[in-house]
């Protein structure tokens, strides 16, 4: 009975999209951040693929919804590097999932948590690449944390501007 | 068993997801992903097929997005600086105008010359320039990680793009095609950490390997210590990579740093010469061959014909300054002219001749003569044997009488043939020779 009452609450908690939505966002942010690099240079501090797996994650609270989503995305902007296919795929699979399972237990409506939970899962991002880089690639990569930080702290400001925009596109039941 | 998929599916799904992607990571990594040449210059490996088609689907997914957006933009763009922003540009119409009068009388004065000069200047910079066949393209996107410094071009295997293609700018050079796609290309940038690159520092000859580093800088890096490295000097390429012309402009040294993990080595931070941040235009260089269009090949023939006036204005500047010199020559003190009168004899108030100017002097003939003494060879001189000198006055009157003096005395006198009128040299020590030597000054 619990459970039924959990998994109840949770479904009247998960927000829907339209189905081009789950198309066109992600295609929108791997098109403007490969894009955007030619304008802003090298103040491009921010990561839209990843913030839009992060949204999904935690307006879909599904885990499995997260991981897959972060992956196809991840694996999307490998593939527009010279880098090995899996970089970031890694980084946003992991990300993906933990903003989902975080996304069930606490309110993301509060832009305050949600530009923490941007600025944190960044991090933990670039944290990821360059484990896998390093470890599993062995290979040797220099990162700037700075620049990390920086990015974390785009994202952030930039997810508490996109989200409210985002959820406008949800389905109101 | 059932419930332990349904209570776990997410971690399980996870986990797959994860497993596969390290897999994939695995498979792409076993060979080393950059093979090494003899000038160990990393020379990335092609990738499987499988890594290629995803590749493949992520480019033709994004870049044609990519293109609209970039002709969207410059079409906006265009319209605005156009049509819209038309601030003070009456202002600006007047400022204009007065510049074209003023260089209107400039252009008066300075056509001849600046035609003259365009032609010399075109014709240097043909002859000093290289000729390599390249295609220009447009950059339309990146990659749009600060990990990957790489840029897409608009043009692909349709207009006959190759991997390992050098990719420039009038700058300098921008990187190598490393992935072609039909419509699109990727290019490498020489910022990036896992590019190549041999390059040789021009004025301390030292040779490189020119890669990115995580600041997105261009560094030579495995080099030793060399206190001649200094900011400011010039990086050229050093072509032995077999994708970059010799000698193209990389940039310049903006410091240099001692290799944190090797002490012995440093890394020479590189400000590239081309603005790799803001590209809009690139050349490819499809071939490293010599090419000649059409119009260069104009040009050299333009430059042969301009060849021949040249030859003969120096021609006829050599053959005036051969005049010039021989007038000199003929000018020279102590020589006659030829052409100038004979000089009249005076009559004095009595009715009796004058005496003339001073007597030429000859010299007092020579008591044993020889094939070297004056008039020996049937000249004139020497005929009228005197005692003091004096010469009579039929002989002041008598041009006639006046020995010739070789209009070119210094070069004849050089000569031995021509060194016997000279008696100081063939009888210094006559004790009849007293008089002046015949090449005094003739009056």
């Amino acid at each position: 009975m619990p459970t039924l009452i959990s998994d109840y609450r949770r479904d009247l908690e998960i927000r829907r999209y339209p189905t081009y939505i789950y198309f066109l966002v992600p295609l929108a942010a791997l098109v403007i951040q490969a894009w955007l690099p030619r304008v802003l240079g090298r103040f491009m501090y921010m990561d839209l693929p990843l913030l839009i797996t992060i949204y999904f994650a935690l307006n879909r609270r599904s885990p499995i919804h997260g991981t897959v989503l972060g992956a196809i995305l991840g694996m999307a902007q490998d593939g527009l590097t010279q880098g090995a296919i899996g970089i970031h795929g890694i980084a946003n699979t992991v990300v993906g999932f933990l903003a989902a399972s975080v996304g069930i237990r606490v309110v993301v409506e509060n832009n305050v948590i949600r530009m923490m939970m941007n600025f944190m899962l960044t991090l933990l991002s670039s944290g990821i690449v360059a484990v896998v880089v390093r470890v599993l690639l062995g290979l040797d990569w220099h990162s700037n944390w700075m620049d990390e930080l920086l990015r974390a702290a785009g994202n952030s400001v930039i997810g508490a501007v996109m989200f409210p925009l985002l959820d406008r596109t949800q389905n109101r039941d | 068993m059932e419930s332990f998929f349904s209570r776990y599916r997410n971690l399980i799904v996870l986990a797959v997801a994860l497993l596969l992607q390290v897999i994939g990571l695995a498979v792409q990594v076993r060979k080393p992903s950059a093979a090494v040449s003899a000038a160990g210059i990393p020379h990335p490996r092609p990738d499987g097929p499988g890594v290629l088609l995803i590749r493949l689907w992520a480019t033709s997914l994004v870049t044609p997005f990519e293109r609209t957006i970039h002709g969207a933009g410059q079409g906006l763009s265009g319209m605005w600086t156009r049509y819209l922003d038309l601030r003070h540009t009456q202002q600006e119409n007047k400022d204009l105008q007065a510049t074209i009068d003023r260089l209107r009388l400039e252009q008066a004065e300075l056509h001849e010359d600046a035609l003259q000069g365009q032609r010399l200047q075109a014709l240097v910079k043909f002859q000093q320039s290289y000729a390599y066949q390249t295609l220009a393209a447009q950059v339309i996107g990146t990659s749009g990680s600060r990990q990957s410094r790489v840029i897409y071009l608009d043009k692909g295997t349709d207009s006959g793009l190759k991997p390992d293609m050098a990719v420039i700018t009038s700058e300098g050079i921008v990187g190598k095609v490393r992935d072609v796609f039909p419509h699109a290309a990727q290019v490498l940038l020489i910022n990036d950490q896992t590019s190549g690159a041999g390059v040789v520092l021009a004025t301390s000859r030292i040779r490189g390997i020119l890669r990115g580093n995580a600041a997105g800088q261009p560094q030579v890096v495995n080099i030793l210590a060399d206190s001649r490295i200094k900011p400011g000097e010039p990086v050229l390429t050093a072509g032995g990579d077999q994708i970059f012309p010799r000698g193209l402009p990389v940039g310049v040294v903006e410091k240099v740093e001692r290799d944190a993990e090797r002490g012995a080595f440093i890394n020479v931070i590189v400000k590239p010469a081309a603005h790799l941040d803001t590209l809009d235009e690139v050349l490819v260089v499809t071939s490293l061959e010599a090419h000649l269009s059409k119009e260069q090949e104009t040009d050299l023939a333009a430059s042969e014909d301009l060849k021949g006036p040249e030859v003969a204005a120096a021609a006829a500047a050599e053959e005036a300054r051969k005049k010039a010199a021989l007038e000199m020559e003929q000018r020279l003190p102590g020589l006659t002219d030829p052409n100038a009168p004979a000089p009249a004899t005076v009559i004095g108030p009595d009715g009796k001749p004058m005496p003339g100017p001073p007597p030429i002097p000859k010299p007092l003939p020579v008591a044993h003569p020889d094939r070297f003494s004056p008039g020996a060879a049937g000249g004139t001189v020497g005929t009228a044997p005197t005692t003091d000198g004096a010469a009579p006055a039929p002989e002041v009157a008598e041009p006639k009488e006046t020995p010739k003096v070789n209009p070119k005395p210094v070069a004849k006198l050089n000569t031995p043939a021509n060194s016997a009128p000279n008696p100081a040299k063939t009888k210094p020590k006559s004790p009849q020779f007293s008089g002046p030597r015949p090449l005094g000054r003739v009056q």
